[in-house]
């Protein structure tokens, strides 16, 4: 059983309340589903990038980053699975689209 | 990737020298690095973390680049930022810690190695870049 932790930022504005939580429960199930981990044992963290002051490319950013720390570490197979099923069920549940989004999953 | 954040004092910065700090830091890192545009990313926060000095150029890359580039890199960062918010320096400081890039994931695509970007790669800034003037970004 893999421990993964995730810390997600986002502009401020972008993904309302309701939509975190749902966003949240989906961590949690690939969590469980793709590294065994607990469900109810997954921590998500929300944070926001206030207005004017994210940027990309030297212009104002659209873009939201999740990132989850896998404890103990996972192949690179595995790794990607992981990354590929955020981006799936993120841009899916939150309407951004895949060029909005960032997922990093490191060996911690 | 890369992922620059600035730490600075509350209300420091204003907007349009926020906005003139991540131009040129795109322009300094794509002008070492060859890396595309749209994967600079700038982000200035001012919450209470302790650095160094005031103002913090906190970096984090992709792994595998020579010392003497990221050495040179943060140096122009920082002038960078100098030129453009007028801070002495002896109020800014900076670090770039690296991370494997095949741990991340960008537009759907596995970062590449420095150095191992493809024609595929720079297509692919192509279409973030329009995607993101859409946006308004």
């Amino acid at each position: 059983m893999a421990n993964i932790t995730f810390r997600c930022t986002m502009q401020e504005g972008q993904v309302d309340e309701e939509t975190r939580a749902v966003l949240a429960d989906g961590l949690r199930r690939i969590a469980a589903e793709l590294l065994g981990a607990s469900a109810d044992d997954v921590p998500v963290s929300f944070s926001d990038i206030p207005a004017g002051f994210g940027f990309r490319g030297g212009a104002p950013s659209t873009t939201s980053l999740v990132r989850g720390a896998i404890v103990g570490g996972v192949d690179q197979e595995l790794r990607e699975q992981v990354m590929r099923a955020i981006i799936d069920m993120w841009t899916e549940i939150s309407g951004c689209t895949v060029d909005e989004l960032i997922v990093s999953a490191a060996d911690a | 990737m890369p992922f620059y954040r600035c730490a600075v004092p509350k209300e420091s910065v204003p907007y349009d020298q926020r906005a003139a700090v991540a131009k040129a830091f795109t322009d300094v890192h794509c002008g070492s690095t060859g890396a595309p545009r749209s994967f600079v990313h700038v982000v200035f926060d001012e919450s209470d973390d302790r650095w160094d000095t005031p103002y913090f150029v906190d970096g984090a890359n992709r792994a595998g680049r020579p010392e003497a580039l990221k050495a040179q890199l943060l140096s122009d960062l920082i002038d960078a930022f100098r030129d453009v918010t007028g801070v002495s320096a002896d109020q800014v400081s900076g670090r770039i810690t690296e991370g494997p890039a095949s741990w991340t994931m960008e537009g759907g695509m596995v970062l590449p190695e420095p150095g191992e970007e493809t024609a595929e790669w720079y297509e692919h800034d192509e279409r973030i870049g329009q995607g993101q003037a859409a946006a308004g970004g």
